[in-house]
């Protein structure tokens, strides 16, 4: 018999991540670093490690304003990609994105009803959002739901018309708000990271946690479904169950970091496809690596985002679709067969 | 014999249709069963129901003597197998990932496929005549080539049945000869139990012990291939004159259209 090498370990999905951890770790250093005011190496390992006074601006700098702000840009990357890859999985359809069913449009109405009632943005707009969020999640489920199973032309379908329909209600909105809050709407619609603070951390934080530990369950039966639904059957999985299991759980972590940071696009495409070509199509590695290359690049792009045009800023969705609409034609001319599978 | 499997009255209907109806038959070990019957008699519906991929409306199937619903998703999936007419894949996996993913009820929640896994998907691709596929990506194979992995992948279920749909549709005549002799193989080395649903009468006749020809999901006829494979069933049944010899060189029946 002939010797071939296990497609894929434990030890080689903790090593990559390893790897994936360590550029995530620099990066958040580096960008801590980077801003209107620039921190230097030495006062940065100072107020990390050694004694500086609480009233050290750059302390003040680091722990209220970029800190949070990273963490946070850190977990939206994270979250979007991560859905991005499950969703490309359960509807067998490599262009979903985790907006694909509606999560995104029904999260924006709650917020742009939110901005539009005065609503602050620690505990208000976040609520609304996912309110919205969830109410999406309902109607695609109650629209797209066959008997038993989740039949996936059915389900984005659905996910297409509630978009529709939300879209028309943000637009209303958008048309008749008249003073500074448009800015904000329209901030909030292009993904926004400038008001973060800790306390949504502790909320988004073991929240997104607790999702990718259920998700990364579904790992094989994540590859299992990709291969087709009646395939899945055969081979073991209860594609029913598990398919709801993994719609709820990506959808409850994406429509709860959305809330946090407003519609930041092309993460949760550019970065799975990218990890695809990588890592291969095995879920149990390619969900690791996605999520933590979701949050370097999103961190990345959030540094940009404050720094380009500083002291003013750009939406961080600005920045995403900036390099990663070329950056996805320049995949797709160059592999474009590799992924769509035919 | 022991038997494997056993369908008493089985019923299957989409809305109102009855695509399947009072349909009684078994599988024993290590049989090669071959269903036939023109389009829309039910036997894809058959195999699906078999495999429980349809819940029968009528009758019951049991399965080793246990009733089929005493089997969850996991178990069923160790028992039998399926190997499909087609099988799109949206993503790249390699011919080896593909086959391992036949170890999916064997395996634990977090567990990585181990020695013994990898040693059945080789074993598999070996018996299934593949194992040169192994690091192939699966969407640039053949018609001929994508059908072994699968029945590879079929196989590294380690199940004791083994349903196909229509496995030798899309192949030429060498390679429809070289999947019916390899189920005759494997039936005779493991004991296994096959359940072939196919439009090649000739291959059906000349490879299986047991045909069961079906006629608007009723089983029309059922028996060994001389007895089943009569001009008057194969007229009756596909509405197509047709004369029945021995082919010269096997013996077996041989149907030809006229």
């Amino acid at each position: 018999m002939r010797m071939e090498a296990r497609p894929l370990t434990g030890a080689k999905v903790v090593k990559t991540c390893m790897v994936l951890t360590v550029l995530l770790v620099l990066t958040v250093i580096l960008a801590t670093m980077i801003g209107t005011a620039t921190v230097t190496w030495s006062q940065l390992w100072n107020v990390l490690f050694g004694n500086s006074a609480a009233t050290d601006p750059a302390r003040l700098v680091i722990f209220r304003i970029r800190l949070p702000r990273i963490i946070l840009a850190g977990l939206v990357g994270f979250s979007l990609s991560l859905g991005g890859v499950v969703f490309q999985a359960l509807l067998r359809n490599p262009l979903a994105d985790p907006f694909i069913l509606g999560v995104s449009s029904g999260s924006a109405f709650g917020a742009v009803l939110g901005i539009m009632l005065g609503f602050g943005f620690t505990f208000g707009i976040p609520s609304l959002a996912f309110g919205g969020a969830l109410l999406t999640m309902y109607l695609v489920l109650v629209l797209g739901r066959k008997n038993i199973g989740m039949e996936s032309s059915t389900i984005i379908l659905a996910g297409v018309i509630i978009n529709a329909f939300f879209t028309a209600v943000i637009m209303f909105f958008i048309a008749t708000a008249v003073d500074d809050r448009l800015h904000t709407m329209l901030f909030w619609l292009y993904g926004d990271l400038s008001q973060s603070r800790f306390g949504e951390l502790v909320i988004a934080g073991p929240a997104v946690v607790v999702g990718f530990v259920i998700l990364y369950c579904f790992g094989k039966h994540l590859n299992l479904i990709t291969a087709g639904e009646e395939a899945a059957l055969h081979l073991g999985v209860d594609v029913g169950k598990a398919k709801l299991i993994c719609f709820l759980v990506v959808s409850l972590v994406v429509g709860l970091v959305v809330a946090f940071s407003g519609l930041i696009g092309f993460v949760g495409l550019v970065i799975p496809h990218l990890c695809r070509m990588l890592f291969g199509s095995d879920h149990r590695l390619l969900m690791p690596t996605s999520a933590l290359g979701g949050a370097i690049f999103l961190i990345a792009a959030d540094t940009l985002a404050r720094t380009v045009i500083s002291p003013s800023e750009l939406p961080v969705g600005v920045i995403t679709a900036f390099l990663g609409a070329p950056f996805f034609i320049y995949l797709l001319r160059k592999r474009g067969s590799r992924w769509t599978g035919s | 014999m022991d038997r494997v499997m056993n369908l008493d009255r089985v019923g299957y209907r989409y809305g109102s249709h009855w695509a399947l109806r009072g349909v009684s038959m078994e599988i024993g070990a290590g049989e090669l069963v071959g269903i036939l019957g023109p389009n829309g008699s039910g036997k894809t519906t058959l195999l699906k129901v078999a495999d429980r991929i349809l819940d029968a409306h009528e009758g019951t199937l049991s399965l080793r003597g246990q009733p089929i619903q005493a089997y969850n998703r996991t178990a069923l999936a160790r028992e039998i197998a399926m190997v499909p007419q087609e099988n799109h894949f949206q993503f790249v996996f390699s011919c080896l990932e593909v086959v391992l993913m036949g170890r999916f009820a064997h395996m634990g929640l977090f567990q990585f496929e181990g020695e013994r896994d990898m040693a059945v998907a080789l074993e598999a691709m070996e018996a299934a005549h593949c194992a040169d596929l192994a690091q192939r990506p699966i969407n640039q194979l053949s018609g001929g080539e994508k059908q072994r992995v699968l029945l590879a992948r079929a196989l590294a279920q380690e199940p004791g049945l083994v349903l196909l749909d229509e496995p030798t549709s899309f192949l030429d005549l060498r390679f429809k000869k070289e999947i019916f002799e390899l189920l005759s193989s494997l039936k005779k080395e493991r004991g296994l139990s096959l359940m072939i649903v196919s439009h090649d009468i000739d291959l059906s006749a000349r490879y299986c012990d047991r045909i069961v020809l079906l006629d608007r999901g009723k089983v029309y006829a059922e028996g060994t291939p001389g007895e089943v494979l009569t001009a008057r069933n194969v007229e009756a049944v596909y509405g197509c004159p047709v004369s029945v010899d021995n082919n010269p060189a096997t013996g077996t029946p041989r149907v030809s259209i006229i």
